[in-house]
């Protein structure tokens, strides 16, 4: 009888195994990967989506022109033409979706919030010390936010 | 030789039914069940991320320190109260040197009370005593080369092809490597759902055509933002690289940041 070459049966066993352990992984793999792995780069594609999905709370100065036309005019004419609606009035999202849900009422906060003095502010940036600017008296009586130079 | 099994042909019976079960139908369906439950498919609607390639610049001589972007930051993105922000505005402060000491500059001191979010106080030190203080708004770098990127060990934060930096919240395990790596201290660990969170520069909104939240609310234009694949020379940003002599913050790190800066002092890292 020629001899004939036979692996070692603990050889075998172990090839068997790890061939069992590659193939699982790959079954496993197969299964488990999500379809859109891959797409842009070694990550989740649809978590661009998912990310992309989330509901804005700002809803930008395009939405409150289609509605407040004249009143974004007339700020664009004047030297607050670079402000944010949001800025003062707060977020509008759920007003522009709903225009039944009300904006927060405005106090006189937000002017000093940029105006007040301050020594780390620029130079070019107008600042007041409210305490000596006409204390006890609104800014809108001497100001007109919309159009500051106007004099009401 | 009774019944020998060579090495041969078990793997290739083996290869053939792994292959054979891969390939039917019914793994197919299978393979969609299981993918349905794990993961919803398909990429943003309308927005093609790999045309577009979003960068920020930061003009620190226009910033008066308002806090408004930092409130609004969080606000748009339901980021937890406490000390957790996506965007923060530092003030740095520095000294006039002590007189014979010789040196040209005094101490620096960096604050950021609430992230800015409601302003700031006059400094501690007298106008006599400052020599330069000034507003730094801070948020992710958008690194080319992210060092958060290279150590997340499950693969949840990646470099978008649009040039934003995201994190996976469905594969992120909250180990907070990436929050150790970033060399700006721009990520934290949201105590809500235990996972790494930081700036996505709004991407629920600039893939509506919106300007990130603190882009839109900036009254002064300290922040400008825009696209480089789809910008004409009138957009802000590329006036921004036209009138300005642009930096990074910490270049020698390589990280190569998309957030550029202008007119900042040489105290800023």
């Amino acid at each position: 009888m020629p001899h004939r070459f036979h692996l070692p049966p603990q050889l075998v066993r172990i090839v068997l195994l790890a061939g069992g352990i590659v193939g699982s992984y790959l079954v496993a793999r197969y299964f488990l990967t999500p379809p859109s792995f891959g797409d842009y780069g070694f990550y989740r594609g649809a978590a661009l989506r998912e990310l992309a999905d989330h509901q804005p709370v700002y809803a930008g100065r395009k939405a409150c022109k289609e509605c407040h036309d004249e009143v974004v005019l007339k700020l664009e004419a004047h030297e607050h033409k670079n402000l944010a609606c949001e800025g003062c009035h707060g977020a509008g999202q759920a007003h522009s979706d709903n225009p039944d849900i009300k904006l927060a009422v405005l106090t006189y906060s937000h002017c000093v919030r940029c105006h007040e003095k301050n020594l780390s502010r620029p130079k070019w940036h107008k600042q007041i010390v409210s305490k000596d600017h006409y204390a006890g008296s609104k800014c809108t009586e001497c100001h007109v936010p919309h159009s500051p130079n106007e004099v009401p | 030789m009774k019944n020998s099994y060579s090495r041969r042909s078990v793997l290739t019976v083996l290869g053939a039914a792994v292959t054979g079960v891969l390939a039917s139908p019914a793994a197919r369906t299978a393979k969609a069940a299981v993918q349905k439950v794990l993961a919803s498919t398909g990429a943003a609607k309308g927005y093609d991320p790999t045309r577009h390639k979003w960068v920020m610049g930061i003009d620190v001589n226009n910033c008066i320190g308002c806090g408004l972007c930092a409130e609004a930051c969080k606000r748009e993105n339901h980021v937890p109260e406490g000390p957790y922000y996506r965007t923060w505005i530092e003030r740095y402060t520095i000294a006039k040197p002590k007189p014979g000491s010789g040196d040209a500059r005094g101490a620096a001191t960096v604050e950021s009370p609430m992230g800015g979010m409601n302003g700031f106080k006059d400094p501690e030190l007298s106008k006599d005593e400052i020599l330069h203080s000034f507003f730094v708004p801070k948020l992710c770098n958008l690194c080319q080369h992210s060092p958060c990127v290279q150590v997340c060990p499950v693969g949840a934060t990646f470099d978008a092809p649009d040039g934003a930096v995201l994190i996976d919240p469905k594969y992120c395990i909250g180990c907070g490597f990436c929050i150790q790596a970033c060399p700006y201290g721009c990520r934290f660990l949201n105590p809500r759902t235990r996972t790494a969170e930081k700036c996505t520069l709004c991407y629920h909104r600039i893939t509506k055509g919106l300007q990130p939240a603190c882009v839109e609310i900036c009254p002064t234009q300290a922040r400008v933002f825009g696209d480089l694949k789809n910008s004409g020379p009138d957009d802000p940003i590329q006036k921004f690289y036209r009138n300005n002599k642009v930096q990074a913050l910490k270049p020698h790190l390589g990280t190569e940041p998309r957030v550029l800066y202008a007119g900042f002092d040489k105290e800023v890292s």
